[in-house]
Formats: C-alpha cells, structure tokens, sequence
C-alpha cells in the first residue's frame, strides 16, 4: 500500500507510551502489516513521518535499534498541532508511518575511535540509538563520553537509561541543567560549559551533538578551541517537511535537501552550506 | 511624462538622504517593459535619479511602511495612497514621525494591466474627487485634469440590483477561478495580520484548500475584516491574476458602512472607526 | 511525413477525441485564457498568446485528495484516490510542454509521485507551435523554441488555411482516428522571442549569493504566491490533512516558498526570515538547485511571471544583473 503511493503511509499501531518529560513521551509503534515489519530497515540516523491521521504528518528521529524487532521507538516533543494530536494517542491506537528516509550516522567509520555525545533537551533523541548501539558493540569503540543537559532536572530525556549509560565499560555519563530544584545535587551549568570543563581530548574522537540552535552555536565554539576539526564534529538538522521523498522542495537549505542528504552532516559539510540552518 | 514634476521629487528625494534625514525614499521607477512603473527604492542620493511619476503610477506604497518600520523612510503618495496612511496611524501601525511623506496632486491614473496598457483612466479614478493628498509633508503639485463627478458606486448597483440568486451564481463563479495566491492581502495596507486566519490549524477557520466553497469565505471573511477600514484603493483588484472583481466587494462593504455609520475610513488620522469604537449613545434599533 | 489540417478537419478531430476522452483545451473565460476541460469543442479558443495559468495544474493540480482516511468497525483504512480518466490536452506551447518534461525529473524520480506518473501516462499531449512571440516571452535563451517538439506527442503548427501536423511520438499516432492529407511544404519559421544572456547563470547564482541584491530586489516583493503558481516549473506543494464529519482525507496543494511560514517549524523557529532570503530561494533553486540535482535550469522562457507579477520582478532582469554583477566581481 505504502509503495505504490510513495504518500500513503503504512499503518501501524502504538503499543506503549512513557513519559520522559512533561512535554516529551517515548512512542513504540508497530507496524500492523508483518511483510512490512520484516522489511523496515534503519539506521540510527534516520527518521520516520509519524500521521495522526486529520491533524497532519511530521518528522522524527527513529531512536530504537535496527536489531530489535520489537517496535519503532520515537521521542516526541509537542510543540505543535501534530505533536500534540500524537501526544493524545493511547496503546492501542492507529497511526502511520513512512519512512525510513534520510542518511545516518555512519558508526562504521567511527570503529577504534572515542566518541563524544552532546545533547540538549529533545536533541538527546537522535544520538540516543547511536549510544546504545555503541554501547551493544562495546569493544568496537575507544571511550564513550555522554554529556546530556536540559533546563531543569525534569526535562532531562531518556532518565529511564541513565543507569545503564552510567555502569557501561570506559563511560562516562555527565548530566547537567540550567536550572536545579531542591532535589538535584548534581551539576548546574549549560552543556558548553561543561564541554569546556570536561575538555574531552579530539585526538582520534568523534563528537556527535543535537540540541536547541543557541546550545550548538556555543558547544561547536569550545569544541574547536579544544581542537576538533570540523570534519570530526557531526550533527542533525531539522527542517520544516511533508513529503520526505525530495520532492516538495521545502527542507532545503541552500542546495542540500534534509529529507535526501541528511539529516547528518558534519560540520564542515555545513560550513560550506549556502544558508545556514 | 511632467519633468518638473519629477525634478521636484527627486530633488526632495536626493535633500533628504543626503542630510540622513531618511534611510530610503519609497516611489516608482520605470518598469521593465518601458512603458508602466513599479515601486522603486532608493538608498543613496545618486539613485534618485531612477525615480518617475506619472499616470502609471498605480501602485499604492503605503503598504512597505509595515516592512520599514525600524528607519525612518520617505515615501511618494497619492491622494488614495494618503488614506492609506491615515489608517494605518489610526490602528498605530505607524508612527508619524517616521514617515516623510512626499504627496503628489492627482487627477487619476492609467489601466494599466496588460490588454489596456495605458488606454483609459482606471474605473476607480474615473469617479475620484480627490485632488491633494490628505497628509503631506512636502507636496508637489501637477497639472490638474478636471474629471466629471460620477456615481462613485455605479459598478457595485449593477450587482445590488440583481436578485439575490443572480449576486450568489456570479459570485461563485468568480470565487472558482480563485488560486489563493493570498496577492490581494499581501498588496493591501489594511491586511498585516502576523498570522492571517487563514493559516491557523486551530481553530482551522479556513484552512488552505483551494476549492470554491473554502475560496469563498477566504474572500468574504477577509472583506469583513476590512469593513470600515478599506480605503478603495483597489490594488486588490489589479493585483489578483485570475481578474476576479475584489475592489467591488471590498467598496460595497465600505458602501454599506458610509450609510449607515457615515464613516469612511483614512480620512483623518484620528477618526474612530465604528467598529473599534463603543459609544453609549448608539442603539442601532435595540431600543428600550 | 507531416500532416495538413483544414481548421474544419481540426474542429471534427477534437470532436472525435472529446467523445473518448477528456478534452483539456484553451477556454476564453472574461479576458483570461484559461486550460480546462471542454464539454463541446466550440468552447476551445484558437486565437490566444498563453495561458494565464500553466499546464502543470492538470499534472499537479492546485488542490488534490492522495487518499482519504475510512473507519469501519474501528478499522481503519487507507484509500488513495486513483486516477480513472484517459485525457489529452490540446493547445499545449513548446515552452509548457518543456516545463511539464522539467517538473517530470523530480515527480518522477524514484519513489515516483504516483498521482502525478498516473495522469503522465493517461494525458497525451498536442502542441501548437506559437505564429506570434509575446513581448515577455525568452522560450529560446532557456532551452526550447515556438516550434520545438521535444516533448509533445503530436505538434501542431498554424498555417494560413489550416494546421500542419507532425506526428512525434506514437502515444501521439494513436490520437489519430482518421488519415489526413499529408503536407508537402516546408514549416514555416518560427518568431524570434526575445533573448536573455544565460552563460553561467548557474555559476553566477552561487556566487552572489550573499550579495546584498536579493534583499534590494526583495524589497518590493510582497511575497504572494503569484510567480510560483502561474510558472510551469514551481512544484513546491504543501500537505495538510482535514477532517469533515468523522472521514479525513489528506490533501497535498500549491505551496511557494515566497509566503512567509513556508519553511517555519513548530515552536516559531524560521531559517528563511528575510524577505531577501526567501526571494533569493525561488530563484536559487530555479537557477542553481534545480541544475545541480536535474542538469537544466528549471525555466523555460515562458514570460508568465513577468506579466502577473503586481511588483515587475522580473526574471529576465535578474538574469541579466546576474551576468553584470559577476563580471564586475571580477569572475
């Protein structure tokens, strides 16, 4: 049905919602038709168009593992009309899917080297399955340095992993927020400061960020000041999208289409955009 | 083409960039074919050069005021135009001081759409009896033609007189040729709405599917947002590429709030347009 | 072999062809020229410059269902519309048959837009040679010509007493229900549009990117939806869904990246915000965008916009300041 008609979506239905922040829930869905389970393939990296049919289709990072074949994980902020309609979805509920579309993460060329992953917010989405695929090849990569902030301890994403993320092997986990309550005893500090004061070393490293545009404008400043190269600082774009397929022209910026050429760009792929994201 | 008429205007144009007075002056410039004009801007005082007046003149500038609200700017206005400006000091869109506004005398303009270029004056002029901007800082005055006082609504009667079967079957054939190009809101100074109705999702008042139904109350709602506050400019009109006849609806809603308010809007900056304005003595028929 | 047709012959042709398919032709609607389905062939005009509006609309039309959302028992059910009509569109210029064959590239390439590949194929295509160049057309510096065949099934071309016709493709023979004197003499030449310098068009918009003169020319644009809808070559479409007493249906339509919300996301974050930026967009991606991904410039001379366009932007100017711009840049 999908194929035919590149627009339909398949349907599929939600199995369970957690609620990771007051405004973000994590989404597993399954896809009703078994052919087309079998043949969903992804890589961390890639995104899905999620439909609450007669509110509309948006785009999201897919944040499960390919090799678990139990359902398509999404985290969904809801900031807008569709996320909100999604957000009102119960188990048992019918949605749509397309996808998957865009690049990924290419964790193939990362092998042998130490990797660090900056989030912020809802940008901790997209790097969450390539932390945990790092961390179910353990051995294929150097050290694992997580650095994952929000503005309150609240809204701190993916908590429910934190401990695993904690006692995996040569890992370390550095939470962070702009604004603690009485509860928090851990850091108060934006995530560019923590970089700063962590300083992880680029020698043979990887850094992999996402998060609010103003986080990332500060965070790419103290990763260069540390020595990174642009070629070694990754991340995701979003963009505006309804077709996914390259075809409505609307997720460009400058001559690259997010849908087709990304979302995952370095940053010196970046650098020589011609609009700046 | 009157040369001094233009020397007046760019002189005016070149004093106040030159002594910074304005960041910009807004008027025309010749068009690409020739013979129209199309708003030009002006930035430094050797561009002045580039500016015209003429009876092709038909575009109303007053609506980049809402994009240059941040410099103080000049602008060349027609008598229509300046009722423009009026309204929108009116809705405090503008701040006087902002604008330096170059009014120009006016006895009509020319057709100036693409069959008619330059053949006869414009239906909305042909019944004007404005001559002299209405608010003017520096005003430069041309040649006057006198024009015959008409029936100002003679175009909207021939509609009024039809039954009410015939109004609905013409306009829904208008309507259907509608492509909501949004050009009508976009060239109107009284539309500068941050988020028009017509793209919010909730409510989703109209949503934006182009069909005749939904086409219709585009127009019709948007005529109802701009009672009491249309100025008749008609840019609407000339704009609109499938040539549906928006200035009649648009007039026959300022026709309607004339009788029974005795009001029209852009007359004065500090007019109080009727529906903006509560006053107790107003009963319209709901008597005690 | 070329064919002769007497304007009675033209007349009994598109006759026979109304009475097996839909006939999509030039209709004289209140000073406009408008492309729409005839019921009777006295309604086509034969006397006309252009459309006001382009062909893709019957390719891409202004507003279409891709499928609509049925319940039944709690199942749901997705239905795609499908397209049912075999249809031929007469009357089609060399420039919008070239646009159609532009617009195909991205529509068609894999995953192919089903809607659109479903009426491409079920459409045949009868062109008709310009006698006259419009004051605002350029068809000839953007890849095409009056007389060009390149992308129609059968090209029709205006003679004194009648039509020539040459037969271009076989979809186009098989429109052929009845055999036609065959036309011994020679085309006749075509006008000469006006020309607009393009060498290194492509290279010029890349590098004057940043410059100040897209916020300069924008400055006058107001960012209606006018250029992108009446252009044979915009594409860009939105895709909303809406709900009407329990059944949805998902509606794709004309967009343009001129409006201002086109590229906001949720939350009111906008990359576009400048009305430079925007504008600079629309012919970026006509003019480098397109070429990069789709090898020609997504234009074809057709004129259209510089005659809608309320504020007189017009394409060939841009084109032209391009070239003046960059060799002052010194290239």
């Amino acid at each position: 049905m999908g194929l035919e008609n590149p627009f339909v979506p398949y349907l599929a239905t939600l199995k369970s919602v957690v609620e990771l922040t007051p405004d973000i829930k994590l989404l597993k869905v399954e896809l009703l038709d078994p052919a087309v389970r079998a043949g969903f393939d992804y890589k961390p990296g890639q995104f899905a168009l999620l439909s609450a049919f007669g509110q509309g289709e948006a785009p999201f990072g897919i944040v499960s593992l390919p090799q678990h074949r139990d359902g398509l994980e999404f985290a969904v902020r809801r900031i807008g009309t569709v996320t909100a309609a999604i957000h009102e979805l119960e188990p048992g509920d019918i949605l749509g899917v397309r996808g998957p579309f865009g690049n990924h993460f290419p964790l193939e060329d990362y092998v042998g080297k130490n990797i660090v992953i900056i989030g912020g917010g809802i940008g901790m989405a997209p790097l969450r399955p390539v932390i945990n695929q790092i961390l179910e090849h353990r051995n294929d990569y150097g050290k694992l340095l997580i650095i994952n902030g929000a503005r309150t301890p609240q809204d701190l994403v993916f908590a429910p992993e934190f401990q695993a993320w904690m006692e995996a092997p040569r890992t370390k986990l550095e939470l962070t927020v702009d604004r603690g309550d009485e509860q928090w005893r851990g850091r108060v500090a934006l995530v560019p400061n923590v970089v700063k004061e962590v300083a992880p070393s680029p020698d043979n490293a990887i850094a992999i960020t996402c998060g609010p545009p103003i986080m990332i404008r500060y965070t790419l400043a103290v990763l260069k000041e540390l020595g990174f190269r642009d070629s070694q600082i990754i991340t995701t774009l979003e963009a505006k999208m309804k077709c996914g397929l390259g075809k409505c022209a609307r997720c460009n910026v400058g001559d690259k289409y997010i849908c087709q050429d990304g979302p995952v760009f370095t940053f010196e792929q970046i650098s020589q955009f011609l609009e700046q994201p | 083409m009157d040369s001094e008429l233009i020397q007046q205007i760019r002189s005016e144009a070149s004093y106040l960039l030159k002594d910074g007075t304005v960041k910009c002056v807004i008027g025309y410039e010749r068009a690409s074919d020739g013979l129209t004009s199309r708003p030009f801007f002006a930035y430094e005082p050797a561009a002045v050069e580039r500016l015209i007046f003429d009876e092709t003149c038909t575009h109303n500038l007053v609506r980049y005021l809402l994009d240059k609200k941040r410099e103080k700017v000049a602008i060349v206005v027609k008598p229509c135009d300046s009722r423009a400006i009026n309204l929108l000091l009116n809705e405090a869109q503008i701040k006087r001081h902002m604008v330096f506004i170059i009014g120009v005398t006016c006895s009509g303009v020319m057709e100036t759409s693409c069959n008619d270029k330059g053949q006869a004056l414009q239906a909305r002029c042909q019944t004007c009896q404005m001559t002299k901007p209405l608010v003017y800082d520096f005003l430069v005055e041309q040649k006057l033609v006198e024009r015959p006082e008409g029936e100002p609504y003679l175009d909207i009667q021939e509609i009024e007189t039809k039954p009410i079967a015939a109004r609905r079957a013409f306009w829904s054939e208008q309507f259907g040729r509608c492509i909501r190009c949004y050009a009508c809101r976009q060239v109107c100074p009284g539309c500068y709405c941050p988020d028009c109705f017509v793209e919010q999702l909730d409510p989703l008042w109209v949503g934006i599917r182009i069909a005749p139904k939904e086409n219709e109350l585009w127009q019709i709602t948007r005529a109802f947002h701009l009672a009491g506050r249309c100025i008749g400019c008609n840019e609407c009109e000339r704009v609109c590429p499938v040539d549906i006849p928006l200035g009649r609806l648009n007039r026959k809603l300022e026709k309607e709030v004339k009788e029974l308010f005795t009001f029209q809007a852009g007359l004065s900056p500090e007019e109080q347009p009727p529906f903006a304005t509560f006053k107790k003595e107003e009963t319209l028929g709901f008597e005690e | 072999m070329n064919l002769f047709l007497s304007k009675e012959d033209l007349i009994r042709w598109l006759d026979a062809l109304l009475r097996q398919r839909v006939l999509v032709a030039p209709v004289r609607v209140q000073g406009l020229i408008l492309l729409q389905p005839v019921s009777k062939v006295a309604e086509v005009t034969l006397d006309f410059g252009n459309t006001t509006l382009s062909p893709k609309g019957w390719f891409l039309p202004p507003m279409e269902t891709l499928f609509s959302v049925q319940s039944n028992d709690g199942q749901q059910k997705l239905v795609p519309t499908t397209i049912e009509k075999d249809a031929v569109i007469f009357g089609l210029r060399p420039c919008d048959a070239r646009g159609i064959a532009l617009i195909d590239r991205p529509l068609l390439r894999e995953p192919s837009d089903a809607l659109y590949r479903e009426r491409r194929a079920r459409t045949s295509l009868i062109g008709l040679s310009c006698r006259q160049a419009q004051p605002e057309c350029f068809c000839t510096s953007m890849g095409s010509a009056p007389n060009d065949p390149s992308h129609v099934d059968i090209l029709l071309t205006e003679i004194d007493n009648g039509y020539i016709l040459q037969v271009i493709t076989e979809k186009g023979r098989a429109l052929l229900s009845e055999s036609f004197a065959e036309y011994k003499g020679t085309l006749p030449k075509p006008p000469e549009p006006g020309a607009v310098p393009t060498k290194e068009v492509v290279p010029a918009v890349k590098k004057l990117f940043d410059d100040p003169y897209w916020e300069r020319l924008a400055d006058r644009c107001l960012h209606c939806n006018i250029c992108a809808y009446v252009c044979p070559t915009c594409y860009c479409f939105d895709v909303r869904d809406y709900s009407d007493k329990g059944s949805v249906e998902r509606i794709r339509g004309w967009d343009s990246c001129q409006s201002p919300g086109f590229s906001r996301i949720a939350g009111g974050y906008n990359p576009r915000v400048t009305k430079g930026a925007r504008l600079r967009q629309r012919f970026a991606h006509k003019l480098l965008y397109f070429p990069e991904r789709f090898k020609d410039v997504a234009c074809v001379g057709c004129g259209r916009c510089v005659r809608s366009c309320p504020v007189n932007i017009d394409i060939r100017e841009v084109l032209r300041d391009l070239q003046q711009l960059e060799v002052k840049s010194g290239s």
